[in-house]
Formats: C-alpha cells, structure tokens, sequence
C-alpha cells in the first residue's frame, strides 16, 4: 500500500513521514518555470494542429510534476492516486459521450409537417414535373450537395465513394440499365424510394420540388431527354392537370434546426408571460417528448 | 476539525482512530475524494470548452487574440513560484520549523494576492471593452460570429479558478493562525499538508487554463 517512508508501526506519529528535499522543491519549480516558457514560446510558431497537441502535452507533463512532486503523490497511498485518477477517467468517459451527441447531430431527424413546412417555407415552383431552366438549374445545386459524393461531379458514376461501392453508382450519361428508367417521373421514384438491394438510398427527406429539380437535372445529363408520360405519373400519384408538385416529403429536419425552433417558440410564449413548454407541440413527433412535456407534473405554471 | 489538548496545546487524533498515522491517513485519503469532485466540476466546464471550440475553431482563434498573454504568463509564474513556497512551507512544519513556514506560506498568500490584483486590471479592461460573457457583450472590433462564446467560457472558468485562489488564500490564512499558535508540529502538520494540496490544485487548474485560453484559441 504506502511507500517503505511512510510505512511505519500505528502509534509511531508522523517522525517518519517523506520530508521533500528543499534541492528536488527548486528542480522541479524551474522544470515548471522552463515548460512555461516552451508553452508561451510554441504559441509563437505556428504548427498547425500541433500546436494544440504539444501545448496539451506540455500542460499534462507540468501537471503530473505538481501531483508527482509537489503533491507527493509518488509516495502516497495507491489508493489515493487511483481515487483521483478515476476523477480524470470519468471526465473522459463524459467527453466521449457528449462530443458525438453534439459532432453529428446533424444525422438526427425530428418528425413533423407542421415544423418541416414552416422551416422548408412555401413551394416556389409549381408544376415541378415539368422541366424549366430554373428547376434544372436549382437541381443542379441539389445535385452538388447530395449526389456527387457516389455519382461524381458530371454524374459519371465515379464520385469519391463510389470505390467503396458494389453495385457501382449509375453512370447518367448512358441509358444502359436504368433500373426504373430515367423519364423524370421515374427518377423521381427512385429518388422517393431509393434502390432495394441496390447502394441508392431513398431521399424522402428532400421537398417533393426538390427532387423534381434533381430528376430533371440528371434527365439532362443523359443522351437524349425523355419525357414523363401518364402512366409514369399514375405510377408515383401525380396528377398532372394539378398545380402544386405537392410535398410529399417525409417530414424530417434535422433536430438542431428544431431545437433552434423549440427555442425560438419558448422565448416567444415566455417573453408574453405564458411559459408553458409544449403547449403549441408543433405537430411534433419526438418520441413522446412533448407528451412528457404537456405532462401536469412538469408545467411550472399549471 | 481537530482535537487539540487545552492544557498542552497538543493535538490529540480522535478516539476513533487507532492512531495519529491512521487519522492523518484517512484525512489526506478525504482530501484526495474531494479533490476529485473538484475535478469533475471544473471538469465539466473544460468538456464544453473542448465541444464548442471543436465546432467554432475560428470564434475561439479569433477571440482568444484579444486575452493578454503577458499578463496570463505572468499569473503563471506567479502561481508556479507559490506553488512552490507552499511546498518549502510544508516541508518547514515537518521540520519544526514555525517561522520559516511561516514566511513561507505569508509568501504564498502574497503570491495570490498578485495574481489576484493582475486578474482585476485584465477583468477591468475587459468589462472597459465589453468582451463580456453571452448577452452582455458589446465589444464592435469583432465580427466572427460565436466570439461572445469564448468569453462566456473565459470568464466562468476564470471566475471559479479565481474564487478558488481566494478561498487557497483564506484557508492558508487559518493555518498560519495554527502555525503561530503553536498547533502545527512534526507530529501533527496535517491542515498544513491538505491545504497545500488545495492550493496544489489551484495551480493545477490554472497550468491548463492558460494555454488553453491564452495561447491555444
């Protein structure tokens, strides 16, 4: 357990305690002295990341001289280095859980029209299914934010990832074996569903325009442009004659944009006296969390 | 807190331990216990600092420019060499040696008197400013967005590692009040001892605030 210094017969006092040589006191004073000046001295020089991991290192080196030397814990009770270790380990299990939560939020979604629609605003193009230069245009942005990735920049089926992937990623220059066609009105299917069995994922989440936008815009990276015709629009229940493209899209942000929007509502009713979390629940689904919220027990003023 | 014999001025350890060794053991094992409640508390402010600078690197590189390093290194220098007076006091009460731990721990508290009048001109100039935490902020020089952040970081961090060095210094203060009286001896230094850990810890909060604030943003 102690150290040989320390471990002495009860009842013998403290005559034998580790008295700290006053040499070792001012050796480790000027180590701590001369690791500061490296720090201050670091911050100087720009190493990029490194400067964050050296600095880091400098300050845990400084840290454990002040334990080891100054607070003895070299000669102290096993235990008590294990006591305050465990202080140390328990922060890091609480960064390793809370650093994922809020680095990929992002990929959370939240349920709900009423929120999606007011976050998503109002429908600016009507009658998307059919092809203008602005829908084509719009769908070219989209395409660079959710398709190059797997489909590559000019949609040759050669993006970054596609290495990874076996079906390969559609080659939209060609009209070889479309799965579901590359009418418009089909690539919106495959858009809506994505492609079982296959590496296409179903982008459900985007407005209805959106990926009308984008059907449009891979419709026109191919040989020839086809056009939809009724039966391809029974088959996905357009109509045609209509003129909204109807939003159809799951109803799914992200849950960071909610929360801002939680936020942003709370303020509001409180700024107006009447705090009363969940109230106007926003049509949203949270897995029950407003029902807790609506719960009698949690309203502060009932 | 301690059993000191009237008549003699001895401390005597209390009847529920075996021995004067099992008593200073045992309160020098509740030292480290609630030094570690101390860690997940000041802990649990550096995890967030470490979230919101991973999701902000420009706000807090930005930001920490307006800190002055000179002043922050020389806060550490100061809290290193008391750091250090308060080892050679300790060492001193093993020793027997009252007047010179004495002015050893007198040095100390000096030593966080100054970091403390320091820590006032750069509050000062900052609240001058008004690079002040969250909604206070009113500082124009900046543009980057998230910079209100880093202050509000800067100064709950500073501001407890602040109120700690004063309790450090009052607590320092009692002990000498125990040393002049006498109470401290070879055979019984422990507030002498824990203390010192106490102000260990200080220093050890502050080794990783300053780079961290000053040097790292």
């Amino acid at each position: 357990m102690s150290d040989s210094k320390n471990n002495h017969s009860a009842n013998s006092g403290h005559s034998h305690h580790y008295i700290l040589p006053d040499s070792l006191a001012l050796k480790t004073l000027l180590s701590l002295g001369v690791l500061t000046a490296i720090t201050v001295g670091l911050s100087y020089v720009h190493l990029g990341p490194f400067n964050f991991i050296i600095g880091m290192i400098v300050a845990t080196i400084k840290a454990f001289l002040v334990c080891s030397i100054f607070m003895n814990l070299r000669h102290d009770d096993k235990a008590n280095a294990f006591i305050f270790g465990s202080g140390f380990l328990f922060l890091a299990i609480f960064f390793c859980l809370t650093a994922p939560d809020v680095f990929f939020r992002g990929d959370v979604y939240v349920n709900g029209k009423p929120l999606t629609m007011a976050v998503r605003g109002v429908s600016k193009f009507k009658k998307a299914w059919e092809p203008t230069p602005e829908l084509v245009a719009h769908g070219k942005g989209l395409f660079a934010q959710n398709c190059v990735t797997c489909h590559g920049e000019a949609g040759l089926g050669n993006g970054v990832a596609s290495a990874g992937l076996n079906p390969k990623p559609r080659n939209f220059t060609q009209d070889k074996d479309w799965k579901n066609g590359r009418k418009p009105a089909q690539i919106f299917k495959t858009l809506k569903e994505g492609i079982a069995g296959g590496g296409m994922a179903s982008f459900a989440t985007l407005p209805a325009e959106d990926r009308w936008a984008l059907a449009h815009f891979v419709a026109s990276l191919g040989p020839n442009i086809l056009k939809s015709e009724a039966a391809d629009f029974a088959a996905i229940g357009v109509d045609p004659t209509k003129d909204s493209a109807g939003d159809d899209a799951a109803p799914s942000i992200p849950v960071e944009i909610a929360m801002k929007r939680v936020a942003a509502d709370a303020e509001k009713s409180g700024a107006q006296g009447n705090m009363k979390p969940g109230t106007e629940n926003m049509g949203m689904d949270m897995h029950g969390y407003d029902q807790r919220l609506n719960a009698k027990t949690f309203n502060p003023n009932p | 807190m301690s059993n000191t014999n009237p008549a003699t001025g001895v401390h005597q350890h209390a009847h529920h331990f075996d021995s004067a060794e099992h008593e200073f053991q045992a309160s020098k094992q509740g030292m480290w216990l609630f030094m570690v409640t101390e860690v997940l508390m000041i802990g649990a402010i550096f995890v967030g600092y470490f979230i919101m600078r991973g999701r902000f690197p420009e706000a807090f590189h930005e930001a920490h420019k307006l800190l002055n390093v000179k002043l922050g290194a020389l806060n550490t220098a100061v809290l290193i060499f008391s750091s250090y007076t308060m080892v050679r006091g300790v060492s001193a009460a093993q020793r027997g040696n009252p007047k010179q731990c004495l002015r050893f721990l007198g040095t100390t508290v000096a030593m966080g008197a100054v970091f403390c009048v320091v820590k006032y001109f750069e509050y000062s100039h900052k609240i001058h400013e008004g690079t002040l935490p969250g909604g206070l902020y009113t500082f124009e020089g900046m543009t980057t967005p998230h910079v209100p952040l880093f202050f509000s970081f800067y100064f709950i961090m500073t501001g407890i590692h602040a109120f700690h060095v004063v309790v450090g210094m009052s607590l320092i203060t009692w002990v000498m009040f125990r040393v002049k009286r006498g109470e401290i001896t070879p055979e019984f230094f422990t507030p002498v001892e824990l203390v010192g850990f106490y102000w260990h810890f200080v220093d050890l909060v502050w080794i990783y605030l300053f780079p961290l604030l000053y040097l790292l943003g």
